[in-house]
């Protein structure tokens, strides 16, 4: 297997990377990075717990060969909030309206409605399904993920 | 809980609580198993059986032990005669003499890099001797079937007592109760209905793979880090099983991605053992979701046969069910006496029954080994005996909410296993519905869904409309925990407890208790979860449980340490400045003994495109009598993921199997409900009558998702005219059952 450097930001900081051309992305932030924030679910694209941004666009990162994140944006859930920083309102917004129970796709689906947002800041109710139908959720049935969108977005009826 | 009406606490429970670990979930710090990073740990991967059943002739290891980096190999001769389970001790670590279902661990490799396991583990060579297969529960149950447990008397059977007594050497469990007398109510009866139901098998659906590190200390001590959601629990199976003192094997379940009942059961954790003894290394697993589909406990699928004996009002006089479940490979997920799921013979739960015989017996084959989800055997027997109940009342021409109301269970009546019920709201649950459905005007007709997203626009005059009820009931759970209180330096109280959060609340449930019974504003009292080595033994979190028994553990602490605070001083501050100063803790312990049972209903709304049987729930209410809320965000979210869990389960998830194989192995073959196909939902909470839980409080955790069943098919029935009798109740077959009603 070939090897290739790789250099990208992750989070806002540059990093660089040697990786195996097969080597995926969940694995390089997990195991090489320690980057654990990113959760590792089905491992074939179906359940979006493993949601990253690249350049600001949701990728199943369990899908995603590492080399292909040369020279591009990586923001994972740890690049949401800053370390130690405040909470954003969706983060917020999470906690209150029970967006989250277990927790293990909410680092998924916190990446994933946090692009939704840059990309419409007061989403439809279609606007929401659509977007976030990548991510599975098993123990809120999503009511509490749609009422903390909505309620960072000011949209909350 | 005479005390409840006065108690101060009750007006600081309703505000909203904030998860104690909100704040690390939405950060991406909460760690889970897959997350702890433990230094030069080697990964495991498994080898698993291509066939479904065969005699293990041989294990060849010697070119995957050729491999750079591949540490150890076992097999079956290097863990027999060891195996392991809940109850019965009946699945082998490693199959050792044969293989009883397709995927069945064979060897196991310990290697340094998870990818460099796996390739290890397709390198090593088994040779098979095919043996029949038996896959159906006819064929197990046949008098002259393979026999696939003949060495079943020398299973280790944990708890004491005896094993079931079974009448077949394929019956796993069997469970009977009969009360009052059965052949008298249906000699009197008006009607009798017999009714034949269906249930597939379906996965718990948790999105976290299951995650294990087992190490052993120079000391001989047994560390296990593991995603199972029972830590003393498993670690007592670890000990019966592997044949080592429980003071030895320390278990540490932090943060758990989902359970829904599967993560009782621990499979990878008796071979790290033996793995991570042969290296003195600690080893790693990390199940991949597609092996769990294939190899874990998912529930069981069976056929439930059911008569009911009614009077001229449609009254129920007795009651007869045979269950027959398919219970796979293994017993070794059930963690009960009889060896069935949990309430499988609950049939009729919240009715009135003054005379039954049930049955219910799980089977061997040569399936993948079943266990435990959420409200274990309550979905199947209520989608049978709801369903059934619903169609009583079509035949006889009762008007199907009013069948419910003359049968619903009052206090000091007795159900269908002869328990006497008290404390719950039943007429009262359905009374709601009706209200809330606004049961006694007609359906309106509408278009099949309101988004582009709820599929093809279907023209107004193909779509047919229904509604149904689904009504149910669930014990409180009962059993005894410990846990302690802790007046640390930082002047906060801790709740100290070896649970596991598996994502229902539980720590902070335990904080607000303690906060609420101490008076203590919230900010003051911190949980603290432990390993089993730091903290007092507790059951672990499931069976409807962890409320009203560890929150009665609690109130119990917290009334000691209250106790103790008064002699330091009367001003609780300067107590609690004395307290820490002294480090001062005390236990808290309690055993829940009364036997209560929440009641629910749904009714749901139904569109079917009449030419392609494609149907969607449109509308849904739920009604639910609760008792005392503790975690407002949290309740909210049990029953509202309980209804999109029961809806999943309802109209399209099936674990197939196939001659032995499962054919719908992940996500994309296994369908959970996704954010557009939950409809709305309204609920409405009944608190008026107290549980025994904490300050009244009852369990919600596992109240909803059965009842689901039941309403969605009474609608459908409703709409087309025609019943579905068997779940999931998918578009296929109410195209089918309009197929029928055609031809």
């Amino acid at each position: 297997m070939s090897r290739h450097e790789i250099r990208f930001e992750l989070n806002g900081e540059a990093r660089t990377a040697e990786v195996e051309a097969d080597r995926l992305l969940l694995d390089l932030l997990r195991a090489d990075l320690g980057a654990t924030g990113t959760k590792e679910g089905c491992r074939i694209g179906i359940c979006g717990t493993c949601t990253v941004l690249i350049d600001g666009r949701p990728i199943s990162s369990c899908l995603y060969p590492a080399v292909y994140a040369d020279g591009r944006k990586v923001r994972t859930i740890e690049g949401i909030a800053p370390d130690g920083g405040k909470l954003t309102p969706l983060q917020q917004a999470f906690i209150e309206q029970g967006g989250f129970q277990c927790g293990i796709c909410t680092p998924g689906q916190i990446v994933s409605a946090t692009a939704l947002l840059e990309a419409h800041p007061k989403p439809t109710e279609d606007e929401i399904r659509r977007w976030m139908m990548g991510n599975l959720c098993r123990c809120t049935g999503y009511f509490g993920i749609r009422r903390a969108i909505e309620t960072a977005a000011g949209t909350a009826r | 809980m005479s005390a409840v009406e006065t108690h101060p606490a009750i007006p600081y429970l309703p505000t909203p609580e904030e998860r104690v670990e909100g704040r690390e979930k939405v950060t991406g710090h909460a760690r889970y198993a897959m997350d702890v990073p433990i230094a030069g740990a080697l990964w495991a991967a498994f080898v698993g059986s291509p066939y479904p059943h065969a005699r293990v002739v041989s294990v060849d290891a010697k070119r995957a032990l050729r491999m750079k980096g591949v540490r150890a190999v076992i097999s079956g001769k290097d863990t027999a005669p060891v195996r392991f389970g809940r109850r019965l001790q009946d699945w082998p670590i490693l199959a050792h003499d044969r293989v009883r279902f397709m995927g069945e661990r064979v060897a196991a490799v310990a290697a340094d890099t998870r990818e460099l396991a796996e390739e290890a583990a397709r390198a090593i060579e088994v040779e098979y001797e095919e043996l029949p297969p038996v896959f159906t529960l006819e064929a197990a149950l046949a008098p002259e079937a393979p026999v696939l447990h003949p060495e079943r008397a020398s299973y280790l059977y944990l708890g004491g007592g005896e094993p079931p007594k079974t009448t077949h050497p394929n019956q796993q469990g069997v469970v009977i109760h009969e009360h009052g007398d059965v052949a008298a109510g249906f000699a009197a009866a008006a009607r009798v209905f017999e009714h034949t139901f269906e249930y597939a098998r379906n996965h718990q659906g948790y999105l976290e793979p299951r995650g294990t590190i087992v190490w052993i200390e120079k000391d001989g001590v047994v560390h296990v880090v593991t995603t199972n959601k029972a830590p003393f629990t498993l670690r007592m199976q670890l000990s019966k099983a592997l044949g080592i003192p429980e003071e030895t094997i320390v278990v540490d379940a932090g943060y758990i991605g989902g359970d829904f009942g599967g993560k009782g059961l621990s499979i990878d954790e008796p071979a790290l053992y033996f793995l991570a003894k042969k290296t003195r290394r600690p080893v790693r697993s990390l199940l991949s979701l597609s092996d769990d589909f294939q190899v874990t406990n998912p529930r069981h699928p069976g056929t439930l046969r059911l008569r009911t004996a009614v009077d001229a009002e449609g009254r129920i006089l007795a009651h007869e069910a045979h269950v027959l479940l398919d219970g796979g490979a293994y017993a070794a997920g059930k963690p009960q006496a009889g060896l069935i799921p949990g309430d499988a013979g609950l049939l009729l739960a919240g009715y009135r029954v003054p005379a039954a015989r049930v049955e219910v017996v799980t089977v061997y084959t040569n399936n993948e080994p079943a266990g435990h989800v959420r409200s274990p055997g309550q979905p199947q027997s209520a989608f049978a005996a709801d369903s059934q109940i619903d169609e009583i009342a079509r035949e006889m021409g009762i008007d199907p909410l009013e069948i419910r109301l003359r049968n619903a269970i009052q206090p000091g009546e007795t159900d269908i296993t002869g328990h006497e019920w008290h404390d719950h709201l039943a007429r009262e649950v359905l009374e709601t519905l009706a209200r809330e459905m606004k049961w006694d005007r007609p359906l309106e007709q509408r278009s099949l869904g309101a988004s582009a997203l709820d599929g093809p626009a279907v023209p107004r005059s193909s779509t047919l409309v229904g509604r149904g009820i689904g009504y149910c009931a669930r014990h409180v759970g009962r059993g005894k925990t410990e846990l302690e209180v802790e007046v640390a330096e930082d002047g906060c109280v801790y709740v100290i407890t070896g649970a596991p959060d598996q994502g229902g609340g539980a720590h902070t449930m335990l904080q607000r208790v303690v906060a609420a019974e101490l008076g203590l504003p919230v900010e003051r009292v911190r949980a603290r979860r432990g390993t089993t080595a730091e903290t007092r033994h507790d059951p672990g979190v499931g069976g409807s449980r962890f409320t009203p028994v560890a929150g009665g553990a609690a109130i119990d602490g917290a009334r000691r340490l209250r106790a103790e605070l008064e002699k330091l001083s009367s001003d609780l501050d300067e107590a609690l400045r004395l307290a820490a100063e002294r480090h001062l803790r005390v236990p808290g312990m309690f055993d829940q003994t009364q036997s209560r049972y929440s009641v629910c209903a749904y009714g749901v709304t139904v569109a079917v495109d009449r030419d392609t049987g494609q149907f969607r729930v449109t509308d849904a209410v739920l009604v639910a009598d609760v008792g005392t809320v503790i975690n407002p965000v949290a309740h909210r979210g049990q029953l509202e993921g309980a209804f999109a869990f029961g809806l999943g389960q309802t109209v399209m998830e099936d674990l197939v199997i196939e001659d032995g194989r499962v054919v719908t192995a992940n996500l994309d073959g296994y369908k959970l409900p996704t954010m557009p196909d939950v409809p709305p939902l309204r609920i409405v909470l009944l608190t008026e009558d107290y549980g025994p839980g904490p300050f009244g409080a009852k369990s919600v955790g596992e109240l909803a998702n059965a009842a689901v069943g039941p309403a969605v098919a009474n609608a459908v029935r409703d709409a087309i005219g025609r019943r579905v009798w068997s779940c999931p109740i998918t578009s296929e077959k109410v195209f089918e059952a309009l197929s029928g009603a055609r031809g």
